[in-house]
């Protein structure tokens, strides 16, 4: 059974990078691949973002399969599917290399309490509106994780060492590590080095709970997981795979307690805790004498569940209740942050923060890497939300990918037609800064790049002076507020390259209450 | 203005009377001999044929092609547009090159642009990337590490990276779209040579005539061909709607890159867009760097209509 399981949990880590590196532009308007199918199936994304936004999607359909089939397994998803849980299990795997000090060496029960507590503090939270489920739902974590922080530091590595195997212009080397390089970007590697802001951070926070495994194997999903005891309590009464010790065999060797993933405690009989089971057959694949077997059953056959207390319940979800209005406190309430350029498509502000889950998915697909995650502009409740930083990346005129890889409909499915009629923040000169203004020289390469129909920056021809006093004509561009869509392109090519002359603010987006200009 | 002046070129050019008669027709009309002149007009619906013609009024591709050259074919792949929108090159014009070439004996066809949308998009939804490998051409994508810096010994640009694929290649042919720019009024071959180069390419714009200058001197495409199959005379270069795209039918082709910018224009004025040589200062700069004449329907001047 343990290499059966292992090979699922093997081919489901698999599918989930292929997703993972298909989550990009590879040639066709429409991703060919369901990108976001893990999201989907996630039944603590959907229950967060139902309570949170009061509304019903039709994805969160998928999340039901998981929902009966754990009814009926228990944390087999845990065990067999969960991406974070194969790299847990593989970290944990070196450490179990070593010798154990004692019997039950790195299982600590009493900690695993915590992951129901962050579980219901989390569902509170959203039955008030905030939706803070995604920092820790092991699905979103590890996208996110991927997309901000790995996946650009393997990419750079990656390119540095075939560039610098280019450039030595060696015969056979040079050449090989070109065709390599160019046959990577864009199959494997991203197309062109991302860069994220905040990526050390997020790369450190993912490497923590990797590292975790060291103070016990899948420590993150035996004591924190918020989803594994999602999964956990709607498992409770697993009937197709329930643990049964045999008191008559058993002779207390402790060595299921020492190989159990999920710290459930087969050993002493009778104390197997269903919720903590992460139906991995470890234990009956090494009793020595054959005491444990796992099979389908409508008896209970332990009593091993954690005790909860409703009063420790009640407190974590009143201090949920609570925190909310208090996250929700910041400058971004009195007015909008100038530098929060939410994607095309996002819905109306509130709401959005409602539903998003800082999965990370439309910054891992943004075609410009100008989707960036949020860190202060849009207060706690914001936290890794996406934003347009138009100096990194802007929004590219005849692409919706990130409308397309929204698990929740924070960003709205949109057609190009609607996507390009949508505003999300309005371009303004820096008079002092823009060079046919500022320095009276020609430029314009903001009038050259915009992309909105009849162009939102037009040229006006003016008479000006130059330094021998000799009047010529000069190209001065303006603005257009009505045409502006915000797609941040001028910002991005324009030639100051610290403080741009021209800014895309946030000002004037479509989702917003007024208008600049009337 | 302009109109008049292409007109009276054509009178002087070559003594061809048969240019201005409206009887001229293909077939019964006195063409030179194929291969001695220098400037070919073909006009006619079909992009591919006229493309032939073109080459073929040149003296043929072999007479630009050496058997066993790597040729680096450069269209305009600049942006994120549909063949329609007139941005970017026509890719049947692309192709048709690229097999011309292939035909006359090269080893390898490179087509390449350093795009300004993303290169992924624009490459597929210009159409060229298709035309071109089904042609036979290599269609890599411009790759940060293969720009190097040269010396291009410019007024303005004095070193600067070049792509590298360019730079070693036996021969350079130049497939510019003819298209409005509205800091230029016009963008056509000589600034179509920017797709070469990568650095901020961003600062070339407060001194564009100058810049593209350099380049031409620096790059000397062996030979242009000039797409104005449809032309795009407003909200360029990327243009929008298709309501600025005007059908044109016409290929121009010619080893001097001042005659096709000089009859590029031309063109747009033909389209009833108000245009004249002195807004554009490059040609005048080409000029007195001796890349070639403004004068286009001199000497050596052809054209021709198709179908
Ligand atoms: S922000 Fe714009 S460019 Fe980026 S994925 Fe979304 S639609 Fe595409
Ligand atoms: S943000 Fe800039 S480029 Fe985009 S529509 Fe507005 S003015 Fe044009």
């Amino acid at each position: 059974m343990k290499n059966l399981r292992r090979g699922s949990q093997i081919i489901f880590l698999v599918f989930f990078l292929i997703l993972f590196v298909q989550t990009e532009y590879k040639g066709e308007d429409e991703l060919g691949m369901p990108v976001r199918l893990f999201l989907d199936f996630d039944p603590l994304i959907a229950l967060s973002s139902l309570l949170a936004s009061h509304a019903v999607r039709a994805v969160f359909l998928f999340s039901l399969v998981t929902v009966v089939l754990t009814v009926i397994l228990g944390r087999f998803f845990c065990g067999w599917v969960c991406p974070l849980g194969t790299l847990n299990t593989a970290v944990s795997f070196l450490r179990m290399r070593r010798k154990p000090k004692h019997p039950d060496d790195g299982n600590f029960p009493r900690l695993r309490k915590i992951k129901y507590f962050i579980l219901a503090f989390i569902l509170t939270g959203a039955l008030f509106g905030w939706n803070a489920a995604g920092f820790l739902d092991p699905i979103s974590l590890t996208i996110r994780s991927l997309a901000i922080g790995y996946n650009p530091a393997v990419n750079g590595l990656v390119r540095s060492i075939l560039d610098f195997a280019y450039m030595t212009n060696i015969p056979g080397i040079s050449p090989g590590a070109d065709t390599l390089l160019s046959f990577l970007t864009g199959t494997l590697l991203a197309f062109e080095q991302p860069v994220f802001r905040q990526m050390i951070t997020i790369a450190f926070l993912f490497s923590v709970i990797l590292g975790l495994n060291f103070l016990a194997p899948r420590f993150w999903c035996r004591y924190l997981c918020p989803l594994g005891a999602l999964l956990g309590v709607i498992g409770t009464k697993q009937m197709f795979a329930r643990v049964d010790v045999d008191k008559g065999k058993c002779v207390s060797c402790h060595t299921c307690n020492r190989t159990c993933q999920g710290d459930a405690t087969p050993f002493p009989p009778g104390s197997w805790a269903s919720r903590e089971c992460l139906v991995c057959f470890n234990c009956s694949d090494v009793c020595p004498v054959d005491a444990i077997s796992i099979h389908p059953t409508l008896q209970s056959t332990g009593d091993g569940n954690v005790d909860l207390q409703r009063r420790w319940l009640i407190t974590t979800a009143a201090a949920a209740a609570f925190s909310v209005p208090i996250v929700r406190l910041g400058e971004h309430n009195k007015r909008p942050h100038p530098d929060l350029i939410r994607p095309p498509g996002a819905i109306n502000e509130k709401k959005f923060l409602q539903r998003c889950v800082k999965c990370g998915e439309c910054m891992k697909v943004c075609l410009t890497n100008g989707l960036q995650p949020t860190l202060a502009q849009a207060g706690l409740e914001g936290l890794w939300t996406p934003m347009l930083v138009p100096r990194l990346g802007y929004c590219e005129y005849n692409c919706n990918l990130c409308s397309q890889v929204c698990p929740t409909g924070a960003i709205e499915k949109l057609t190009l037609e609607e996507k390009q009629a949508v505003r999300i923040g309005l371009a303004l000169f820096d008079k002092n800064r823009c060079i046919p203004w500022a320095m009276g020289r020609n430029c314009g390469v903001c009038e050259e790049h915009c992309p909105a129909p009849g162009k939102a920056i037009k040229f006006f021809d003016v008479e000006a002076v130059n330094k021998n006093g000799d009047p010529f004509i000069i190209k001065r561009p303006e603005v257009d507020p009505g045409l502006c869509i915000g797609c941040g392109i001028c910002e991005n090519k324009c030639p100051i390259i610290d403080i741009p002359g021209i800014r895309v603010t946030s000002v004037n987006e479509s989702r917003a209450e007024y208008m600049l200009y009337m | 203005m302009m109109a008049t002046r292409r007109t009276f070129f054509k009178v002087l050019g070559a003594g061809a009377a048969w240019a201005l008669s409206p009887a001229t027709k293909l077939g019964s009309m006195p063409t030179m001999p194929d291969g001695n002149i220098d400037f070919a007009v073909v006009r006619g619906p079909d992009a591919a044929a006229a493309v032939k013609k073109a080459v073929s009024m040149l003296g043929g591709m072999e007479k630009f092609i050496d058997k066993g050259d790597v040729v680096f074919v450069k269209p305009n792949i600049s942006w994120d547009r549909k063949p329609e929108q007139a941005a970017t090159t026509n890719p049947i014009v692309v192709e048709t090159v690229v097999s011309l070439v292939l035909a006359a004996g090269a080893k390898k066809v490179i087509v390449a642009d350093n795009t300004c949308n993303d290169a992924r998009r624009s490459y597929k939804r210009s159409g060229i990337r298709e035309a071109a490998e089904k042609a036979g051409a290599e269609v890599p994508y411009m790759e940060a590490r293969k720009f190097i810096k040269k010396d291009l010994g410019g007024e303005v640009l004095k070193q600067w990276e070049v792509y590298r694929e360019a730079e070693d290649a036996d021969k350079i042919i130049n497939l510019p779209v003819a298209k409005h720019h509205g800091l230029s009024n016009v963008t056509l071959s000589m600034k179509n040579l920017m797709g070469l180069i990568g650095g901020r390419r961003d600062l070339l714009h407060q001194k564009l005539p100058e810049c593209i200058v350099d380049l031409t001197a620096y790059f000397k495409p062996d030979l242009t061909i000039l797409d104005a199959v449809r032309i795009l005379k407003a909200n360029g270069p990327q243009g929008s709607t298709l309501k600025d795209v005007v059908r044109m039918d016409t290929i121009a082709a010619s080893t001097d890159p001042v005659k096709i910018d000089a009859f590029g224009i031309s063109l747009f004025t033909d389209a009833g867009f108000d245009n004249d040589l002195a807004l554009f200062p490059h040609i005048s700069l080409a000029e007195k760097k001796g890349l070639g004449t403004s004068d286009f329907g001199g000497a050596g001047y052809q054209e021709i209509k198709l179908g």
